[in-house]
């Protein structure tokens, strides 16, 4: 952005005026951290505890900021360690203030630091984290790289202009002939797109606040900056899309989160704060191009070339269990060697497998909210971003990746005044009987807040279910697949309607700047007004500390469900001529499988390895190391050694995993 | 790996330390016989002595062992700065054991600057075109591949760790040269259940048993013991991350396709060569050179990226057919049409991130090792069952008439920790992908002729303001035509659909004068103009292959002004022009 070209007499009075009337939303500052503040208060927390906290820095970003990992811990990488990725996007300030506020008590608390090791990373943004710090406000997620967004023969030369002066960068409404923007009835101060078919014309253009800097005709569209942090990492990532960056792991802030993690196979769970909240929100499904693993079908000439019907198709372990008898003695046919030889390319999907766990556990921390009162309806967070940091920790390291956003917009109370009280969630857990005997009215009520479409009324769904055509659990699964319904197009966007709310309410007003007209050099007569950048996603300093006390302690039990490997027999029986057999039960004890579905099928998880240590001791059949890939959670397995000891002797079985912890047996075999 | 293959390769390092120091390398540089990793350092030094204006010697970066990748660039600062010129990148050598690839790149260097100003058309070449020469990318490979004991497909990957068996130790069962003769070849054993028996045609060869005939051997495969006694042979060798299968462009993971790395760049010096070509924004043709197969494959890799831009066939097709004749027997191909798809491939990064014209080479056609001088021995058919062909008898003919027996081991008993009375013996490390150093010479040559050819057809842009015209008091019509001779265009069509770069700049400016409006001229009988209507002092451009584009500028105002042409790719042209 070239400087504003505003006088410099201006600058000044923008400076008074702001001296003068610091809203609520800046005064907001004092509570979140700037980047530099961030890293001071890492190395206070470094120096207050410096035998278990350690500060790695992991890049210096192109607007030449360090990026900071905090390492809490007293094992180092002999346990398993959490990874926590905060504020990719650099524009959730309560990310930052969370994963900082989550290293301090984690120092102060011996069941979180001592069996486990924690790479935290408060800012994976630092140059669009900075953003929210300086005036004028305007929120970006791109890293200080300086990018040529119009490909034209300026870089960074027309950014937004504070034209009104009031610290913030909002919006120019301005009449035009090809204008497509309305304003909503009952609420001016927003808009809606006007609706031809329903006889309407639009009246205004909307463009952000600024001045055609370069002259070419286009308003704030070459702003400073380069690229997004959160989507340049390698899962779906987007070529040439805005933000994007060039390749994935183009930028230093990416490129050092791909290089740790690879070189941390310990770490055994990522958890994300941020834009998106698994807990509330589980990962979705549903993108195309995806192969249904239950449903593959074999190319003619593999078909033909094993024996293999090709007319139908097959599921993944029908496929499994024809290619087995085909493979090598001792080799194992599995899914990720199948998925590959088949070419199914890459997983864009949830594996079914950890969607159990997800759904589960979001079920379980909507109870723990419940549990604390928490009852108000907020919006829905969103589904990660293509190429970002929770999509690739999932999909390319094969973790259990949970993510929290900890506030969204509240729902507007009234929105539900006449509502039925279903919601999918209800549904999905009641029988058929319980479903009819709400009635018509109500069903009819919930259809049309759902958004179904007009073929299903009331009544031929009542009729369905009562034949045991459809179970109002399949319906639920339905409506949640089913897009998000639209509601009175007349009131505009329903979130916006809500921000505006909020801002009345909690921010006096200060959300939003009232439209009001302003003389601009070549629009014309414009207004400039609107929403506050970061009023959506980022709640007012007082809420912080609450937030943080309601959410973060849900991290303990998100971690206490890590898979825990454990030797939990070991036994031998004599067979004769000094010949033994060894047998040793293998147990996960953790909630969640080792690996997720994700890393058995990209084998990107190392294997848990057993080794059998003796003097003396001859093994007959069976590995000196043998690799355990994969154990679902709750579930045990066997494995059996034929030895040879002629004299006695103590034997060790020892059980190695970076990620699910370590045992070892001592047993006494021979003599 | 053994002890005794430790101790060879102190040998043979040794070795070759005392060969280096006793034959000096000088300019200009010989083609009969392979350059190691050090030899070929040598060599590049020796160029960058022998013409320090014309040249320059740059580290690039260095490899997962620490070895330094060098570039040569050849540029003549009398006809400019480096990035006022298109420029042509070649490297070679991705994969470790492609050896030959290195010796192409040398050699184009060597031809280019001991001819410059000897030959017209070499003279012409380096003068309008700044070449940037990498012959070995994958320093540790090459190094490597000469020092080791090796068979002619390993070493061909970068040098980081992987647990191909994933028990968790990392490459712990690579092949061993368990003979100690240099080479890793094959193993067998007699075994009258075995599948194979001996060639009754050439007793070296084996050949499948037929139902009913009595076995004569078994297979054990490579060269080697079980290193890490868990009752598998050669199961974890070295690498496994293909230096061309982890560039950033349409990436896959390793599930999706093996040797992909971790992440795109993890290798070191992969990443090092990647931020090099990106600070030299003018490349705009590359050359990636491997073996074999005698190909010229351009992309795309993979399927689903659709067909390329038109008018970016149209340019590959022109120099892939041009090249088809100065290789003989070679074939211009598309990537994943002709062979497979492919992930993350470097020339598939340079046709579609840096926007440059992309081949890559594979070098060498087995086939052209003939004994009785026919123009191709019989293309190498085996049967399913592995019956020896015709083509393998000619090629042990030809190793033993022409190379007096050099590239193929005779098979000899050896006693096996494991297996016990074994026989080792088959093709060493410098056969089959490699050509004979006295065939080396045809191969660079004609290879390096390739990327001379291309480089003539890099875009070479010239201006020519064809009117001046007063209208009306102050007021004047500028028409401009740039004039590409060259088959490439300024910018590539796929450049200009993936909107990421700036395209070429076109710009009128004067002191007294003010540009009122100017466009395209789309016919210039009819007058007319397709105005921009914003800035119409600049515009962005692109001037085709072989083609022409013109503009119409309404300046008002007088005295001089410039016309300025500015190319990432293809350099500046300006002319000054007085309105009068």
């Amino acid at each position: 952005m070239k400087e504003n070209k505003l006088p410099a007499i201006r600058g000044l009075m923008l400076l008074v005026a702001l001296l003068i009337l610091a809203p609520a939303s800046l005064r907001a500052i004092e509570k979140y951290s700037d980047p530099a503040t961030v890293n001071r208060r890492i190395e206070q927390l470094r120096q207050a505890n410096q035998s278990m906290v350690k500060v790695h820095k992991l890049a210096v970003t192109p607007g030449g900021r360090e990026m900071l990992m905090i390492e809490i811990g007293r094992s180092g990488t002999s346990v398993p360690a959490v990874l926590v990725g905060a504020n990719m996007s650099g524009l959730t300030p309560v990310a930052t203030e969370a994963a900082l506020e989550l290293a301090s008590r984690i120092v102060s608390d011996a069941s979180l630091n001592s069996s486990l090791t924690w790479y935290i990373v408060p800012v994976g943004n630092p140059d669009a984290h900075a953003r929210y710090f300086t005036r004028p406000l305007w929120s970006d997620p791109a890293n200080g790289r300086p990018f040529n967004d119009d490909t034209d023969d300026q870089t960074d030369e027309d950014g937004y202009n504070d034209l009104d002066g009031n610290g913030i960068i909002t919006m120019m409404r301005v009449k035009a002939h090809d204008g497509i923007w309305i304003p909503v009835e009952g609420e001016p101060r927003l808009m809606r797109k006007a609706d031809a078919s329903k006889g309407e014309k639009g009246i205004y253009k909307l463009y952000t606040e600024g001045i055609d800097d370069d002259g070419d005709g286009k308003y704030n569209e070459d702003v400073p900056g380069g690229t997004n942090v959160n989507i340049n990492f390698p899962h779906l990532f987007k070529s040439f899309g805005r933000r994007s960056g060039l390749y994935p792991g183009s930028e230093p802030e990416s490129a050092a989160m791909l290089k740790f993690a690879f070189a941390h196979p310990e770490i055994a769970m990522m958890i994300s704060f941020g834009q998106t909240n698994y807990l509330l929100s589980p990962p979705q499904g549903g993108r195309k191009g995806s192969v249904d693993t239950e449903n593959i079908r074999i190319p003619r000439e593999i078909g033909s070339a094993m024996g293999i019907d090709v007319s139908r198709s097959y599921t993944m372990d029908e496929i499994i269990g024809l290619v087995q008898p085909m493979m090598p003695p001792g080799m194992q046919a599995d899914e990720s060697m199948i998925a590959s030889f088949l070419g199914l390319g890459a997983v864009v999907n949830p594996l079914p497998d950890d969607m159990a766990f997800y759904n589960e556990i979001s079920s379980d921390y909507k109870e723990y909210l419940k549990k604390k009162g928490i009852t108000a309806e907020r919006f829905d967070p969103a589904q990660p971003e293509d190429g970002s940091f929770e999509l690739w920790a999932y999909y390319h390291l094969g973790l259990p990746v949970f993510t929290m956003d900890f506030w969204g917009l509240p729902k507007p109370k009234d929105e539900k005044k006449e509502g039925s009280g279903i919601t999918a969630e209800t549904l999905g857990k009641m029988t058929s009987d319980e479903f009819l005997a709400l009635g018509e009215e109500k069903i009819a009520a919930f259809l049309k807040e759902s958004g179904a479409p007009a073929q299903f009324t009331a009544q031929s769904l009542m009729t369905m279910v009562r034949n045991g055509q459809m179970k109002p659990e399949q319906m639920a699964a339905m409506m949640k697949r089913m897009p998000a319904p639209k509601g009175d197009e007349k009131k505009g966007d329903p979130k916006e309607a809500a921000q505006l709310v909020f801002s009345d309410i909690w921010l006096s007003g200060k959300g939003f700047t009232p439209w009001k007209s302003y003389s601009h050099p070549t629009l014309g007569e414009v207004e400039i007004g609107g929403f506050t950048p970061f009023t959506d996603n980022t709640p007012p300093e007082s809420m912080v500390d609450s937030l943080l006390d309601l959410h973060l302690p849900y991290i303990t039990e998100l971690v206490s469900k890590l898979p825990r490997l454990a030797i939990t027999e070991a036994k031998v029986t004599e067979k004769g001529g000094g010949v033994y057999q060894l047998e040793a039960w293998i147990a996960n004890e953790g909630y969640l499988p080792f690996p997720t579905a994700m890393g058995k099928r990209n084998k990107v998880p190392a294997p848990a390895i057993i080794t059998l240590e003796g003097e003396g001791v001859e093994i007959l059949s069976g590995k000196k190391r043998t690799p355990l890939n994969d154990l679902g959670a709750m579930k045990s397995a066997r494995h059996v050694w034929l030895v040879r000891s002629p004299k006695k002797g103590s034997l060790t079985i020892k059980l190695e995993s970076k990620q699910a912890g370590n045992d070892s047996k001592k047993i006494i075999i021979g003599g | 790996m053994g002890r005794r293959k430790a101790f060879i390769t102190t040998v043979v390092m040794a070795m070759g330390v005392t060969l280096a120091q006793a034959q000096e390398v000088q300019v200009p540089l010989r083609f009969d016989f392979y350059y190691s990793y050090e030899k070929m350092n040598e060599a590049l030094r020796a160029l960058n002595k022998a013409y320090p204006e014309l040249t320059s010697l740059d580290e690039v970066g260095r490899s997962e062992e620490g070895r330094i990748i060098w570039a040569l660039t050849i540029n003549n600062p009398g006809t400019g700065e480096l990035f006022s010129k298109p420029g042509v990148y070649v490297d070679g050598n991705i994969h470790g054991n492609e050896i030959q690839a290195g010796e192409v790149c040398l050699y184009l260097a060597n031809r280019l600057l001991t001819n410059y100003g000897k030959l017209a058309e070499i003279t012409e070449v380096v003068d309008r075109n700044a070449f940037y020469i990498i012959p070995v990318v994958n320093v540790d490979g090459r190094a490597h591949f000469f020092e080791d004991a090796n068979t002619p497909s390993s070493n061909r990957t970068l040098r980081i760790p992987v647990d191909d068996d994933r028990d968790g130790l990392f490459d712990e069962d690579g092949p061993d040269d368990i003979d100690g003769d240099g080479s890793i070849t094959t193993m067998r054993i007699r075994d009258t259940l075995g599948r194979f028996r001996t060639d009754p045609a050439d007793p070296r060869l084996m050949i499948a048993v037929k139902p009913g005939e009595k076995g004569e051997w078994t297979r054990l495969g490579q060269e080697g013991i079980d290193n890490d006694g868990d009752g598998q042979v050669n199961e974890d060798s070295e690498g496994y991350v293909d230096g061309n299968r982890n560039w950033g462009f349409n990436w896959n993971p390793p599930y999706v396709q093996r040797g992909a790395g971790n992440y795109p760049f993890e290798g070191t010096g992969i990443k090092a060569i990647a931020e090099w070509i990106l600070a030299r924004p003018n490349i705009i043709l590359v050359f990636a050179f491997h073996n074999s197969g005698g190909m010229y494959l351009r992309g795309p890799s993979f399927k689903a990226a659709g067909e390329l831009p038109q008018g970016d066939i149209t340019v590959y097709d022109y120099l892939g057919k041009n090249i088809e004749k100065i290789v003989p027997g070679y074939k211009y191909l598309i990537s994943w049409k002709d062979l497979y798809s492919t992930y993350g491939d470097f020339t598939d990064f340079t046709n579609n991130l840096v926007g440059s014209y992309s081949f890559t080479g594979e070098l060498y056609q087995a086939e052209t090792e003939t004994f009785d001088g026919s123009a191709a021995r019989k293309s190498e058919e085996r049967s399913r069952i592995g019956e020896a062909s015709e083509g393998e008898r000619q090629r042990l003919l030809f190793d033993d008439n022409v190379n007096q027996g050099e590239l193929f081991k005779e098979w000899k008993a050896y006693k096996h920790p494991l297996y016990g009375d074994i026989e080792i013996g088959g093709w060493t490390k410098m056969s089959t992908r490699l050509p004979h150093p006295f065939m080396l010479h045809e191969l660079v040559h004609r290879n390096a002729s390739s990327v001379i050819f291309a480089a003539k057809q890099t875009p070479k842009i010239m201006m020519d303001v064809f009117e001046v015209k007063k209208l009306d008091g102050d007021l004047w019509s500028v028409r401009v035509r740039l004039v590409n001779s060259g088959a490439m265009p300024s910018v590539t069509y796929e450049t200009i659909k993936n909107k990421w770069y700036p395209i070429d700049k076109l710009s009128v400016e004067g002191r007294n004068a003010t540009v009122v409006g100017g466009g395209v001229l789309t016919d210039p009988w009819l007058n007319l103009v397709d105005y921009k209507e914003h800035r119409p002092e600049v515009q962005m451009c692109q001037v085709p292959g072989f083609g022409k584009l013109e503009y119409q500028f309404l300046v008002s105002g007088r005295g001089d002004i410039e016309i300025k042409y500015e190319s990432r790719k293809a350099g500046t042209v300006s002319k000054v022009v007085a309105l009068k």
